[in-house]
């Protein structure tokens, strides 16, 4: 019985294997299994290759998997032009349309070709069920239902949701299409069967991705603006926002461009609101310059950036982890902000909140960095128990301060002044980007303007001891260290439990906190490592360059870490820690 | 909307005519080729090669047209050029759709034949020449020939709407 | 006499990525003819624009092209003109692109009046994106981001350029294909700034009303209503009913251009110069003291 199953469709967007993996994926969810999917495709807008990937589990699923376990394959060409996406192997089950005929002699690098390979006649078993070739995607999830045991129920729900509003008979229509899946698979099974195990019971799972869990964590917590502008793969946030805030009292506006879009999200910041903006690499590129006005004038900010691969354009559609240098450093001036990284569409939400919670609390921008994988992946999450998590507001002047005559940068132990707003009376004050005393009186004073960035930086020296915001596993004394962060965590985590099931002498580290670098906390990480690796996808190991900055870290721990849209699998990072390991 | 400028079909010479009509296939050939090619990378391969079929044709009777011109005036300089047709036989872009069936890709076809059909009808009547009036009404004969070609087809073409669009995933954002 | 060129010779081999149906196809088209017509080698025209589905297209010609970012198509290609006044500069990019992002740069562009074209793409939608609201959209229209109705009032493309000042304000439809390449290619001959607005709907994300096919109903060249394309109030007035009206055409041309910025930079390089080429190397001697 197999507690773990990776699934893998490509086709053209015309035959609607996208559709079909969100159908699976939302059967599965509905049995009690955990599942991911991910998608890919082409550069047309509409009907160029497509595939998607659908990993289920009875387990909590770290990332999105590596080498199939099942490869559909509504032809070759398509599947093809996914590479090293759809990676596949001896041991993966590979389906195909059977009028594709045999896979090409060169389908799978040497040695990797798949042992078991099954034509389907899929247009054909379409065309008589559904009356048309296009339910081939239907008779591809009967296949699966039966082969590998997803609850047909389950499935037609699936199918009902994509159909039901249609057409008459569409819905029909595919129901036959995957009965006739079902009894195809029936008649034909598999030489190594293998079935997924009964979930435990099925309990009430969220089913959402990275965009959306970010869109109501900011709900949530208090935010009532959004400024922004569109960019891929970030605008479903403004998307959701756009339906959803306005029912809470919010706003949203779809600003005339990026610059403007941050700008707005600062005013309103300096109206009294908790606000936010989103963007990926290009718009946070622009919003440069606002973002360090709200450094000096010290005022909260949430600033989302969906990673895709760089530089400029880049790779819109794709993940890459190389914004880090941008999100800590890109500022003229002594300036200091904190980043904050997701690892998964689960803690997302929770690491959302603390980036409002940070902002608010300490007046300050703060980034989130998540990547294309994370927000744009769905993922079956255990419900959150929001009654956990704390929301901070940001600390207003007292009456009393008001009437003794309030100084809003007034320097105090902590280094936070009580932040007033417009609409207080007694608390009026010039906010600015140019440098001020604690009135906020423009200031050339050296002296001054020396006392100010000590403030400023001093009020976040409670970071460097936010071990909690961190994630450490393994045994203190490990000689081995595993760090990874964001998307590339996901697969650390799985790499890390199949090293510790073998036996390696390995720790764990993965920082929610990027930067500032809490020192103490990797001081104490490092301790007694000898040899370690930092994942990351990014050309420059991004990560690794930052911590050598600030941290003594160990020589023999070195970055693995390479360009975007080429994402780890565990297996080779388990691989390259076994390598380590050997004499240690 | 006139599909041809610049050119007086009360003085247009036998030798115009007919490099017009070479360049009027030649127009729909490449507009063939162009959709043969969206619907390639827009993943419709049974559309693309309908459309690579209907290139093929137009070059066919293009090669026919140019042979005739070659014999009756071998390569003497052409004063027709290709910037004066504006999709005279050739569909108009926007008869190509992603997801378009066969039936529908005949029916762009059909479209273009009855455009073509309509321009000869209109040119013949200003056009004085016994040799020319011979050649355009040959042509517009051939738009009928063609038309009923077309028909068959989509006789043999089954009638239920095509539900492609229910079908297929939603678009990408880039 | 230099050899001809065919419209072919200005198509390269790399496979749009449009919809098909695309309004940008037709626009595509029109621009090899307009090209041709011209008779600028390929190498020596430099094709500008920013990003965005029609911001594609400089890829799709052979000319030296650059697809840079957002918004910024104008100020890229300024400099491309002043540094090499010889070459054809062709400027192209969606409503988004001009008039959101790069809104700010416009007046400067068409107060400058260096010699370029910027065609502008206008589908009234955010395509390569998927679907948002755009700056030329209609005001109450249901997006993405304005699921339940858009607030805003639209930019009125024709208006904006007008007031700022362009010498050739045109509008065109891939509908009316003969009008399109016509205008296309006046609007690069005029010696100046000169903008073409395009009616290019998105097949995808665009409404029934906004197609090639309600275009034809609906549009109405302004030589029809007996315009004189010299006179500029005449032209506001008519550029108000943008959104109500399709009218083709030129609105305006001003019938004595100035001289373009890059050529009285030229003229001024020449005077300063008074026929001496300076030598570089004695760039110093300026602050020798004796």
């Amino acid at each position: 019985m197999l507690e773990d199953l990776v699934v893998g469709l490509a086709g053209s967007g015309g035959d609607g294997v996208v559709s079909a993996g969100e159908s699976l994926l939302a059967a599965a969810s509905s049995q009690g299994f955990y599942a991911v999917m991910t998608k890919s495709f082409g550069s047309q807008i509409r009907g160029g290759e497509s595939s998607c990937r659908v990993r289920l589990s009875t387990r909590k699923i770290p990332n999105p998997g590596g080498v199939l376990d099942v490869a559909v394959a509504l032809n070759w060409e398509d599947f093809r032009r996914f590479g090293a996406e759809l990676p596949i192997g001896p041991d993966t089950v590979l389906i195909h349309e059977a009028k594709a005929g045999s896979p090409p002699s060169d389908f799978a690098p040497p040695g990797r070709m798949p042992r078991e390979v099954i034509g389907v006649p899929l247009a054909e078993l379409a065309k008589s069920s559904a009356g048309t070739d296009r339910a081939k995607t239907s008779v591809v999830l009967g296949a699966l239902c039966s082969w590998f045991g997803v609850s047909q129920e389950a499935l037609e729900r699936g199918l009902q949701k994509k159909f039901g509003q249609k057409g008459a008979g569409l819905f029909e229509a595919n129901r036959k299409a995957l009965a006739s899946g079902i009894a195809f698979a029936a008649e034909h099974p598999l030489a190594a069967p293998r079935s997924l195990a009964r979930p435990a019971a099925a309990t009430p799972k969220l089913l959402c991705d990275g965009n959306e869990m970010c869109a109501s964590a900011a709900i949530f917590s208090g935010c009532d603006f959004f400024g922004g502008y569109p960019i891929t793969p970030s605008t479903e946030v403004m998307q959701i926002l756009s339906r959803e805030l306005p029912k809470y009292g919010g706003v949203v506006l779809q600003a005339e461009d990026e610059i403007s879009g941050v700008g707005s999200a600062v005013g309103a910041s300096f109206a009294g609101k908790k606000s936010m903006t989103a963007t990926s690499g290009p718009g946070m590129s622009l919003k440069t310059e606002v973002l360090g006005l709200a450094s000096i004038a010290e005022l909260p900010l949430v600033l989302l950036n969906v990673q895709r691969g760089g530089p400029s354009t880049g790779l819109p559609t794709k993940p890459e982890q190389a914004d880090l240098f941008q999100a800590a450093f890109s500022a003229h001036g002594d300036v200091l902000r904190p980043v904050l990284a997701p690892t998964s569409v689960e803690d997302t939400f929770w690491l959302t909140v603390e980036a409002f919670n940070l902002a608010e609390r300490y007046q300050t921008p703060v980034v989130i960095l998540s990547d294309q994988e994370i927000a744009q992946r769905k993922e079956t999450v255990d419900p959150v128990d929001v009654s956990r998590l704390e929301v901070l507001e940001r600390t207003r002047p007292t009456p009393e301060q008001l009437a003794q005559g309030y100084q809003r940068f007034a320097d105090t132990p902590s280094g936070v002044s009580p932040l007033s707003h417009p609409g207080m009376k007694g608390g009026n004050y010039l906010a600015a980007g140019i440098e001020h005393d604690a009135k906020g009186a423009p200031t050339a004073s050296g002296a001054v303007h020396a006392a100010m960035n000590r403030k400023r930086f001093r009020k976040l020296d409670p970071l460097q001891e936010r071990a909690d915001l961190f994630l450490r596993e393994g045994p203190a004394d490990a000689p081995l260290a595993l760090v990874s962060w964001g998307s590339s965590a996901g697969v650390a985590r799985e790499a890390f439990g199949l090293a510790r099931a073998r036996g390696l002498p390995v720790k764990l580290l993965v920082p929610y906190l990027l930067y500032p670098v809490a020192e103490p906390v990797y001081r104490n990480f490092f301790a007694g490592v000898r040899r370690g690796l930092v994942l990351e996808l990014s050309h420059q190991g991004q990560l690794y360059r930052v911590l050598r900055m600030f941290v003594d870290v160990p020589g023999g721990v070195t970055s693995f870490a390479r360009s975007g849209a080429q994402p780890f699998r565990a297996d080779e990072v388990l691989a390259r820690m076994q390598q380590l390991a050997e004499g240690l | 909307m006139v599909p041809i400028v610049g050119i007086d079909f009360e003085r247009i010479t036998l030798r115009d005519a007919l490099d017009l009509a070479v360049l009027i296939e030649e127009e729909a050939r490449d507009r063939y080729w162009e959709f043969a090619d969206q619907l390639a990378s827009h993943d419709s391969p049974e559309v693309a090669d309908f459309f690579a079929r209907m290139a093929r044709i137009e070059d066919r009777h293009r090669s026919e047209l140019l042979e005739r011109r070659r014999t009756m005036f071998g390569n003497a300089p052409s004063t027709v050029e290709r910037r004066q047709l504006f999709d005279v036989e050739a569909p108009a872009y926007e008869e190509a759709r992603a997801f378009m069936g066969v039936r529908q890709a005949l029916e762009a076809v059909l479209a273009a034949e009855v455009k073509a059909h309509a321009f000869f009808s209109e040119a013949l009547p200003r056009v004085k020449d016994p040799e020319l009036r011979a050649l355009f009404t040959e042509l517009r004969d051939e738009e009928v020939h063609h038309q009923s070609l077309v028909k068959a087809e989509l006789a043999r073409c089954p009638e239920k709407a095509d539900d492609s669009e229910a079908y297929a995933d939603d678009p990408n954002a880039q | 006499m230099e050899s001809f060129l065919a419209p072919n010779d200005y198509k390269s081999p790399l496979k749009p990525i449009w919809c098909p149906g695309c309004g940008d196809y037709g626009v595509l088209q029109a621009l090899y003819r307009a090209l041709s017509a011209v008779g600028r080698p390929p190498h020596e025209i430099a094709f500008i624009s920013g990003i965005g589905c029609s911001s594609r297209i400089p890829g799709y010609t052979t000319a030296y092209g650059f697809n840079s970012v957002h918004g910024r198509a104008l100020p890229i290609a300024q400099g491309v003109k002043l540094a090499n006044p010889d070459l054809l500069v062709v400027v192209a990019g969606g409503d988004g692109d001009g008039f959101s992002i790069g809104g700010g740069h416009l007046p400067h562009a068409i107060r400058r009046n260096i010699d370029l074209t910027y065609l502008v793409m206008d589908n009234q939608v955010y395509g390569l994106t998927k679907g948002q609201l755009s700056p030329t959209s209609k005001r109450g229209l249901k997006t993405v981001t304005s699921p339940f109705g858009s607030f805003e009032q639209p930019i009125n493309p024709l208006l904006t350029v007008l007031a700022y000042g362009a010498g050739f304000v045109a509008q065109a439809t891939p509908a009316d294909m003969p009008g399109m390449t016509a205008l296309i290619e006046e609007a690069i001959r005029y010696p100046g700034f000169s903008f073409v607005n395009i009616q290019s709907p998105c097949v995808t994300f665009g409404e029934e009303e906004q197609q090639l096919r309600a275009h034809k109903a609906r549009m109405k060249s302004l030589a029809s209503l007996g315009h004189d394309p010299a006179n500029q109030l005449a032209a506001l007035d008519l550029a108000r009913a943008y959104g109500e009206e399709l009218y083709t055409g030129v609105f305006y041309r001003n019938p004595h251009p100035p001289p373009t910025y890059d050529a009285l930079v030229r003229q001024r390089q020449v005077e300063l110069q008074r026929g001496e080429p300076r030598p570089r190397a004695r760039v110093l001697e300026a602050y020798l003291k004796a």
